[in-house]
Order: structure tokens, then C-alpha cells, then sequence
């Protein structure tokens, strides 16, 4: 008879090698899944290329401040494309997982609770850069400068995968109901764009005061400073970014469940 | 979330051989309660049923063992941890496996690269194909998981409970929805790991799969144990009054007829508890009379039979 309480500790693998088994399994499935490979993917490309073959690299005016047409929408779809890379597939994707036992399944595994979510939050980070690295080069291609300050760039873009993943793990916390997920992240969502300038420039005062508070409208302008007009980093967005990304990632400790059904 | 309840006293400290020690447990949702006053153990290297129609409280003990809930009251050993208690979670889990009452798995990976995901979590998993042969899914090996059958997806589940070679396997309901042939290779299944020294605690709502797997069986019936042992003596079965039945001969009855025989519908049923004289004077006076009893069967309760007088409360109140 064995004892049981005392048991011979086995190695276990590294953390480091830990979280890379689980990003590469998270990507896999993640290309293997056609919805979430076209609509999270594909989506942001196909909108840059149409533009870009429509209204080609013109002069934009005092209306797109300045920046033509191309370069102004090369950096709010490239925010497009992390915010749906993070936070749509997020706030769906868990739900979903949690509505069907996935999660509960890794829940029954030794998988920890970090190297999950941390699995997760690099996967959407390379979703992220994958399709902004498309969107800028198909920018170039129709003429648009490179971004003028590559740090800055990448600072704004890690702090906004980082905090739209956080937001998207509180809304799937939020949300127990894995049929209405897509459609309530998508309805949080899509106002929300068009207010903060990510399909049209907004000249409203007012309407940018309210815009500005919430999430979108910093990470918009952060990329268009890095991406155009080599204004450094823009702290006071980043900081607006990390408040709500902050708040998200309260909540979603808080609140996140792996059980589909409450106790 | 440590609970000490001193009432717990019915069982004493489990020697260090019992995988699962419950003592006292108890657990309700709002006003209802779902587990009255659980006590039972596992013994390393056993396989041990629960066995209880739906809704008597066996997935909410099994899922209190597997850290999933938390209990209100009792002591829960788990390889001699508290599973309620999230710091050792990680070494625990390590060293059980779970198959959960529903399916679920990522539709897009492939059979072999699910198992392949879930025995990078383990520091000692078994061999990947291995494991899909011995599932006996090694045709469907590359195939993506949405397209297997639901008998295939249920084995593939099976496949990840043992993925991290387990001392301990927790298999809630594991072959409800199998075919009869599915369900003989599922068994043979865990007696392989049984052989292999694993140690199995499963729930059942089926009485020959509590007959055919386990060495020991608690009948569990509206939230407390009704009744522990081996299949073979669970409820007094050795015990009880044997049952002759036979087909109502020309000429029944006889002068000395034995007591506690009931004839109807042309059959005539005799408990005793002295089968062979009982059985005696029968053949005797059919010898005399020069006739037979046709379709003679002398018989023993069944499992089935002891749970369903075990459990009839259960049933009253769910056929109300």
C-alpha cells in the first residue's frame, strides 16, 4: 500500500514552456475556427484594402486633421482590429467556452488559473500584431508613410491588447448568458466605434469630451500620434487606456466564473 | 474553506490506504438540501460506486470531491488533501483524473492534439497514443473532434481523465448514452485501470454497471447513504428470502400448501428463507401427482431489486 499524503513531487515543466504550449493550442485553435479566423482576422484587412483601393493615399484636409484619408484610417482599423482581436473574441469566446464546459474542463486539469489567462492574453496580442502589421503594410502599399515612432507604436499597442482583453474578460464575466454574449458585446461595441472616430473623424466637442472618458477614443488617438504625427508618448490617452483596462481586470477577477451553472 | 464538524465522529481517521475519506458532509441549495449526512471512504486501489436515481445527490458529492463546489458542512479527503482548499488545487489535480458528466471539448482541434494539449499540464502523462489505442480510437486519431460521434466524444473524454495518469479517476455517470458494446469496452476500460492500481470513485444511475465494476457500492438515495457494501451482499441480498416461481400446475393447490405462496396470473410465486426443503416437498408432491412445474426458477433478489426498495422513497416523491 502506498501512503497518501506523502508523494514524490515530479518535475513539472517550467512556466515559461507552460504558457507556450498553451498559446500554441490557443492559436491553433483559433486559425482552425473559420468564424473567428474571418470575422476577427480577415474583417479589418478587407476593410483597409477596399479603402485603400477607393480613396487611395488623397489628402485628407483639416477634416482628417491634416493626414490623408488612408493614413488617418490606417491607424483607427489597425484599433479596430486589436479590439476585436482582444476584446470580441474574449467576451464571446469565454462565454461560449464557459456555456458549453470547456472551461470547467480546464478547470479539472492542473492547467493554473494565470498561465490560462496569460495563454490567452499572448495569444490575442500576436492575433493583434499579425493583423496590424497586414493593415500597415497594405497602407504602404497605397502610399502611406511607415508610422513615424515605432515605440511609441508598440507601447500603445501592448497596453491596448492588454486592456481590451481585460475588458473582455469583464463583460464575458458580466454576461451569464453564452446565446446573448455576441450580440450585447457587439451592441457595447459598435456605438462606441463610430463615436470615437474609428470610421468617421468626429468634429463635436461635446460628443469628444464623452468619447475621450471611455476606451476607444484614447487608444484611437494614441495610434494616430504614433502611427502619424511622431507626437511621442501620449500619456494622458494611455492613461484613460489603462484606467478602463484596470477597471476590467477588476471586475473580472471579481466576477469570473468557470462553472456554467451557479452553485 | 476549512470545515471542521465535530459530529463527524462516525468515521475516525482514515488510515493512510483510503483515497477518499467523507465524513458528515453535507450540502443544500437555498432551502433544499441536496446532501443530508454523507460518510463513506475509498480504499487505494478500489473501485467504488455511487449508486442513486437522478437528483439524490451523487454529482453534487462528486463535484464537492472534485473541488468544483463547496460543501456547508463535514470533513472532504482527497488523497489526503482538502480539495475545498484552492492552494494545493494544482498538486491535487495533478494526481486525479476527472470525466465530467457532459461532453465538452474545443471542436476544432483533433483528437490526438487535444490529448496532446492536456498532457503538457501533467509532469507525468501517459503516453498520448497509447491512450487513444486504448480508448480504441486510434482510426479517428487526426480526425477534429466535431466531427467524431457522441459515443466517440464520451471515449475522447475518458481518453483526457486518464491523460495525466491518475492515482485516482472520478467518472461521474461515465457510460450514460454508450450502446450496450460500447459500454462492455468502457468497463473493460476501467478494470485495466484498476489492474494498473488506480484507484476509481464513479457514479451510476445503472445497476448491472455498479454489479459489473465495482468492489464496493453505496446506494444513495434523497441525499443520504441508504446502504454500503459489495454488490453481492448490499442490502442484506445474501441475506434475504429466496424466490421459487413456477408456473401454476393442474391441480394447485396442495393440502399442505407451503406457506407464503401466492398464485397469480398463472404463476405461482414461494419466499423462503429454507429454499431447499421448500423446494422438496414442491418437486415431492408434483412427483405424486405425476406432474410437472413448468418454467421453475429459484432466485435471489437482484441488485436491481434491492435498490428499488432502497430508493422507493426517492421514487414515491418523484412520481407524486
Amino acid at each position: 500500500m502506498t501512503t497518501v499524503t506523502v508523494t514524490t513531487p515530479r518535475a513539472r515543466r517550467g512556466d515559461l514552456a507552460l504558457l507556450w504550449h498553451q498559446v500554441r493550442y490557443e492559436q491553433l485553435s483559433f486559425w482552425r475556427n473559420p468564424q473567428s479566423a474571418i470575422f476577427t482576422f480577415a474583417l479589418p484587412v478587407v476593410f483597409i484594402t477596399v479603402l485603400g483601393a477607393v480613396v487611395g493615399n488623397g489628402a485628407g484636409g483639416s477634416y482628417f486633421y491634416g493626414l490623408s484619408v488612408l493614413q488617418y484610417f490606417v491607424s483607427t482599423i489597425a484599433a479596430v482590429s486589436v479590439i476585436g482581436s482582444c476584446y470580441g473574441q474574449l467576451a464571446t469566446g469565454l462565454a461560449i467556452r464557459r456555456q458549453n464546459g470547456i472551461l470547467k474542463r480546464v478547470r479539472a486539469t492542473p492547467l493554473p488559473a494565470w498561465a490560462y489567462f496569460l495563454g490567452l492574453l499572448a495569444h490575442c496580442v500576436m492575433v493583434s500584431a499579425v493583423d496590424v502589421a497586414l493593415i500597415v503594410g497594405i497602407g504602404r502599399l497605397f502610399g502611406v508613410p511607415w508610422p513615424g515612432d515605432w515605440p511609441a507604436v508598440g507601447v500603445a499597442l501592448v497596453l491596448g491588447a492588454a486592456s481590451f482583453c481585460a475588458l473582455g474578460v469583464a463583460v464575458a464575466s458580466v454576461i451569464r448568458n453564452a446565446e446573448a454574449a455576441p450580440a450585447v458585446a457587439q451592441l457595447l461595441l459598435f456605438p462606441l466605434l463610430f463615436l470615437s472616430g474609428s470610421y468617421m473623424p468626429i468634429h463635436s466637442s461635446a460628443l469628444n469630451a464623452i468619447s475621450g472618458a471611455l476606451p476607444i477614443r484614447p487608444f484611437n488617438e494614441a495610434l494616430i500620434g504614433a502611427f502619424a504625427q511622431h507626437a511621442g508618448l501620449e500619456w494622458h490617452n494611455l492613461g484613460v487606456l489603462l484606467a478602463w483596462g484596470a477597471a476590467g481586470a477588476v471586475v473580472a477577477i471579481r466576477r469570473f466564473r468557470w462553472n456554467p451553472r451557479p452553485e | 474553506m476549512r470545515t471542521d464538524v465535530v459530529s463527524a465522529g462516525a468515521v475516525t481517521r482514515s488510515p493512510a490506504s483510503d483515497a477518499v475519506v467523507v465524513a458528515g458532509l453535507r450540502k443544500s441549495y437555498g432551502a433544499v438540501a441536496a446532501v443530508r449526512e454523507v460518510s463513506f471512504t475509498v480504499a487505494d486501489g478500489e473501485i467504488f460506486a455511487l449508486l442513486g436515481p437522478n437528483g439524490a445527490g451523487k454529482t453534487t458529492t462528486l463535484e464537492i470531491l472534485e473541488g468544483f463546489r463547496r460543501r456547508d458542512a463535514g470533513r472532504v479527503e482527497v488523497l489526503g488533501r482538502d480539495p475545498g482548499e484552492r492552494s494545493g488545487g494544482r498538486a491535487l489535480r495533478e494526481e486525479i483524473g476527472l470525466v465530467l458528466q457532459d461532453i465538452a471539448v474545443e471542436p476544432y482541434l483533433t483528437v490526438r492534439e487535444t490529448l496532446a494539449r492536456n498532457a503538457g499540464y501533467y509532469p507525468a502523462p501517459r503516453d498520448v497514443d497509447e491512450i487513444i489505442a486504448l480508448v480504441g480510437l486510434t482510426a479517428q486519431a487526426r480526425r477534429k473532434v466535431r466531427s467524431l460521434s457522441g459515443g466517440q466524444q464520451r471515449r475522447l473524454d475518458l481518453a483526457l481523465g486518464m491523460i495525466g495518469n491518475p492515482r485516482l479517476l472520478f467518472l461521474d455517470e461515465p457510460t450514460t448514452g454508450f450502446d450496450p458494446s460500447a459500454r462492455r469496452e468502457a468497463w473493460e476500460i476501467v478494470r485495466r485501470l484498476r489492474a494498473a492500481g488506480t484507484t476509481v470513485l464513479l457514479t451510476t444511475h445503472y445497476m448491472d454497471e455498479a454489479q459489473a465494476l465495482a468492489d464496493r457500492v453505496a446506494v444513495i438515495s434523497d441525499g443520504q447513504i441508504v446502504a454500503e457494501g459489495p454488490p453481492s451482499t448490499i442490502g442484506g441480498r445474501d441475506h434475504a428470502r429466496a424466490r421459487i416461481r413456477f408456473a401454476l400446475p393442474p391441480g394447485w393447490p396442495p393440502d399442505n400448501l407451503p406457506a407464503g405462496a401466492v398464485a397469480a396470473d398463472g404463476l405461482v410465486t414461494v419466499e423462503t428463507a429454507d429454499p431447499t426443503r421448500v423446494l422438496h416437498r414442491l418437486t415431492g408432491w408434483a412427483l405424486e401427482r405425476g406432474t410437472v412445474l413448468d418454467r421453475l426458477t429459484v432466485d435471489r433478489p437482484s441488485l436491481e431489486d434491492v435498490y428499488l426498495s432502497l430508493t422507493a422513497r426517492d421514487h414515491e416523491e418523484s412520481t407524486r
